[in-house]
């Protein structure tokens, strides 16, 4: 019988403060685990994140779920994959481009185990989910000994692989704030081949929000381009305030400098996929696409 | 050791597991199901592929442990008595099948997605099937054998 390496003890905790509890008394030894499917690869290839080998499973908790409030939507963050990228809560803009971003995520079958929770912690910079999660200024709701805060995702990343998360805290749910009328979002990635499997070379989201004709916020998130997901700030404030008038050849120039600027916001890395060149030459060509679809999708 | 109890082929069953072992790897070495088939052990090639409560999940990429309480249809578990299931059937008859490795993934990546989708169409059938590689027969067999068994389920389901 084989075993995944060095795997020592297995809790399946029932509730979030017992889940806490176990990771608050185990010291740095803990991991959790909820679809496994980036973790147990992770371990048969004896990549990083071996070290841990008591794996705390967080499916048990009751955190499957989709709920709208009057203001947010609210997941839970062992939501998997497939269940966001069907449900009805998402069908209307700007939420579509969460949608998007789950159905580019891997493939079908991966999908059924793997979640947003997960594709979150693990803190790929290739996350797509993020990128939407990232452009409609997401939430997330922690849980710790200390009881809960919560924190925007835009400041949760800190490095490949590596967010503000603490040992013994637990991410619960990811909150996505309800946007202004005639906002419309977007979605982009670009993979090597047409393989569903492969990781993105560049993926993106923009989200463009209009009143009286002008852009009153704009967001553009890149990924696969960076230490991790990020927001290229200097050019959504460039975007600001800025009058879009859809295919029209004034708004096709302030999309292409506002691409511009994101791509020298951009610090990719030559890898397996694509030099840093390549990548830096393809950011602006995505994001002018995916500007483009947002300002028409806040339109209808 | 942690006791599990799995529902395996409409069979439940109950056991002690190692916390690292792997669903497959109970499937083929305690229950002797040898139908579900090792490849990449990576989650890349699908070759593990089995309905785990009625979804496909690749099950190298599962701990035993975490099937606790859950439902497992594999290959073995499709056909009636001596009766093949349509999937099997159609997969004979539109030689989709060269040497057979894949197969078992495939069919059972199939099996969930005809529940889900009982009149598939060609797109959805090759994003059902893009996680699942073959490196003889190629897809588009595959594909027609899982659209023939579409079509027959749902014209039995009438019957």
């Amino acid at each position: 019988m084989r075993n995944t390496p060095d795997i020592k003890e297995f809790h399946r905790p029932k509730t979030v403060t017992e889940a806490i509890g176990l990771l608050s008394q185990q010291d740095n030894g803990t991991v959790l685990i909820a679809g496994g499917t980036d973790l147990l690869p992770r371990r048969q290839s004896g990549r990083t994140g071996v070290t841990k080998n008591k794996l705390v499973d967080i499916s048990g908790l009751g955190l499957n779920y989709i709920r709208e409030t009057q203001d947010a939507f609210l997941i839970g963050a062992a939501t998997d994959i497939n269940t966001l990228a069907s449900s009805p809560v998402f069908k209307t803009s700007p939420y579509t481009a969460i949608i998007e971003a789950a159905l580019a995520h891997s493939t079908l079958t991966l999908r059924n185990r793997a979640t947003l929770g997960g594709n979150l912690c693990n803190a790929s910079p290739h996350a797509d989910l993020a990128l939407p999660l990232l452009v409609l200024d997401a939430v997330l709701v922690m849980e710790g000994p200390h009881g809960q805060k919560t924190i925007n995702l835009d400041n949760f990343f800190i490095g490949p692989h590596c967010t503000v998360l603490e040992p013994s805290e637990i991410l619960t749910e990811i909150r996505i704030p309800r946007m202004p009328e005639k906002s419309g979002a977007n979605f982009i990635k670009l993979t090597r081949q047409h393989t569903a499997i492969d990781m993105a070379v560049v993926n993106a989201a923009t989200c463009l929000s209009i009143k009286n004709g002008i852009c009153i916020s704009a967001r553009i998130a890149l990924g696969s381009v960076g230490p991790h997901p990020f927001r290229a700030k200097k050019a959504e404030a460039f975007m600001e305030n800025k009058t879009l008038v859809k295919n029209t050849l004034q708004t096709a120039a302030l999309f292409q400098e506002a691409a511009g600027l994101a791509a020298k916001e951009a610090s990719p890395i030559d890898d397996i996929r694509a030099t840093a060149a390549y990548r830096k030459e393809m950011i602006p060509v995505l994001l002018q696409q995916s500007l483009g679809k947002s300002l028409e999708r806040s339109l209808s | 050791m942690i006791p599990v109890r799995i529902n395996i082929n409409t069979e439940w069953r109950e056991i002690l597991v190692e916390p690292g072992e792997r669903l497959i790897d109970t499937l083929r070495d305690r229950f002797l199901l040898t139908g579900t088939k090792e490849g990449c052990g990576e989650g890349q090639c699908g070759t593990c592929t089995i309905n785990f409560n009625g979804k496909a999940v690749l099950s190298c990429l599962m701990l035993t442990v975490q099937a606790d309480n859950g439902h497992i249809l594999t290959i073995e578990g499709l056909q009636d008595g001596l009766d093949l299931h349509p999937l099997q059937t159609a997969f004979l008859t539109e030689s989709a099948v060269q040497c057979g490795y894949c197969t078992p993934g495939m069919i059972m990546a199939g099996h969930a997605l005809i529940k889900d989708h009982p009149e598939p169409d060609d797109s959805l059938v090759k994003h059902c099937l893009a996680n699942n590689l073959c490196r003889c027969t190629g897809y588009e067999k595959p594909i027609q054998a899982i659209l023939k068994a579409a079509t027959e389920m749902k014209e039995k389901s009438h019957d």
